[in-house]
């Protein structure tokens, strides 16, 4: 066991307003956060201001977070939210969502099939546009309004173009492996 | 807890964003929950450099945002009336809104106050002595710099004075003013309201005395005058009308009137505001 505080202990430490554990909370998480936000908006700045906005929420509302959960998951939900909300003012940068989508490798497919079973495949096969919905509505947790200001299309759009992924996904997964 | 981790090889296409869709987002779901390879997942994107956004400067602005105190009750306030933040920020840091002095301020009234209700006859004339320099004493305290420190470096800075001083001015009379008519109220008589006019010339005086000298001491020397000016019409006629009368009044007026003239013309010299010291 190392002796280093838990985020739990350090979020205590951060409601008392200990700079040095904020610091220390900022180091652990402010990097991956930075990263996984970038995936999803490829203006720098914003991210970085989503970065800043996130950790200033945490400071001041440190008891926002209910033990019920891991601390990164309760920083992600605002960090994505903080993101959303910062693209709503600058209406005019769009989030992207482009994957330089590699061809998966043979271990990559074990790894898939281990996680996802053959959803992985049918994951692969929508569009582009369709899957930044998926990601965005089922894997990040997203509403379909804040997907809607964080991909800057229509709510409408987000609605349908989620129906129609999850019929996809349900006809590919029906068919099974092709 | 799985003794499942992400291999190097996920971490680099991770962070180099050359993964698939699934592979992202099974990666993502693991980061939530694994502490390790989130540490891993860091340093990686710290080595390849891809990670543009600079961390230490977002730290250094994050830190910045959260150590600026929380504005106060009463600069929230001035915000709300529509001053500019940076404005009801200096206007709101006079010392003479700190809690202690309008606390002091307060007591001094409601000492006099009581003393004009309990019926003795000196009760009003102390009431009348201490009514008027109270709201000028608390414009001196305002903007005097060996009270107000914060004050040496706006002078310094190419902020209008005037202005500054002015609005102090104005937001202190909108805090003095209530209060000392609060305390008027249980004053019997005229005497409750007969001190507004000489209050408001001595606030006059002071600001264009402040030209010459010291805020706080033209201040202390004013009230002194008044405090001599009420003793000796007390043990001479016994009647406080004397300052009351017709006449008095409009020569507070016309002491107004001509002290903010006289203000406003010197008011180059402010920016050679002197410390009481």
């Amino acid at each position: 066991m190392d002796s280093r505080p838990s985020d739990e202990m350090l979020l205590l430490a951060v409601a008392e307003c200990d700079m040095g554990a904020f610091r220390t909370l900022y180091e652990r998480h402010a990097g991956w956060l930075a990263i996984r936000l970038a995936r999803r908006c490829n203006d720098r700045d914003l991210v970085a201001d989503a970065i800043q906005d996130t950790f200033v929420a945490v400071w001041q509302k440190p008891q926002g977070f209910r033990a019920d959960g891991d601390i990164a998951a309760w920083l992600w939900g605002i960090a994505i939210r903080r993101l959303v909300s910062r693209l709503r003012t600058h209406s005019s940068v769009a989030a992207v969502f482009e994957h330089v989508e590699a061809a998966p490798a043979a271990e990559d497919q074990v790894l898939l099939s281990v996680e996802y079973g053959d959803i992985g495949q049918a994951l692969a096969r929508l569009s582009p546009e369709m899957r930044a919905v998926i990601q965005a509505v089922v894997l990040d947790g997203l509403s379909a309004r804040e997907a809607a200001h964080l991909l800057d299309v229509p709510v409408s759009s987000v609605k349908t173009r989620l129906y129609r992924a999850k019929a996809r996904l349900r006809a590919a997964l029906a068919e099974g492996p092709s | 807890m799985t003794g499942w981790h992400l291999d190097e090889d996920i971490v680099r296409r991770y962070v180099e964003r050359a993964d698939s869709l699934t592979e992202g987002a099974s990666v993502e779901q693991h980061l939530l929950s694994c502490e390790p390879c989130r540490a891993r997942v860091n340093a990686a994107a710290s080595v390849i450099e891809l990670s543009v956004i600079d961390l230490a400067a977002v730290w250094d602005r994050t830190r910045n945002a959260v150590e600026v105190p929380r504005p106060s009750v009463f600069e929230r306030l001035l915000r709300g009336a529509g001053l500019p933040a940076p404005e009801a920020r200096l206007v709101a840091v006079a010392s003479a809104f700190r809690g202690v002095w309008l606390t002091g301020v307060a007591a001094v009234l409601a000492f006099a106050a009581l003393a004009a209700a309990m019926g003795h006859a000196r009760g009003v004339w102390l009431f009348l002595s201490v009514a008027p320099v109270v709201p000028c004493l608390v414009v001196a305290s305002s903007y005097d710099p060996w009270l107000d420190p914060a004050l040496e470096p706006e002078l310094v800075t190419p902020y209008p004075v005037l202005r500054l001083i002015l609005l102090r001015t104005i937001a202190v009379l909108a805090l003095a003013l209530p209060a000392v008519l609060l305390f008027g109220l249980v004053v019997p008589g005229e005497t409750a309201f007969a001190w507004l006019l000489p209050a408001v010339g001595f606030v006059a005086l002071v600001l264009a005395a402040s030209t010459w000298v010291s805020p706080l001491r033209s201040a202390i020397v004013v009230s002194c005058a008044w405090l001599t000016v009420v003793w000796l019409l007390a043990t001479r006629s016994r009647s406080p009308e004397a300052v009351l009368q017709g006449r008095a009044q409009a020569g507070f007026l016309v002491l107004a009137a001509a002290s903010f003239a006289i203000f406003l013309l010197r008011r180059r010299q402010l920016r050679q505001l002197r410390p009481w010291r």
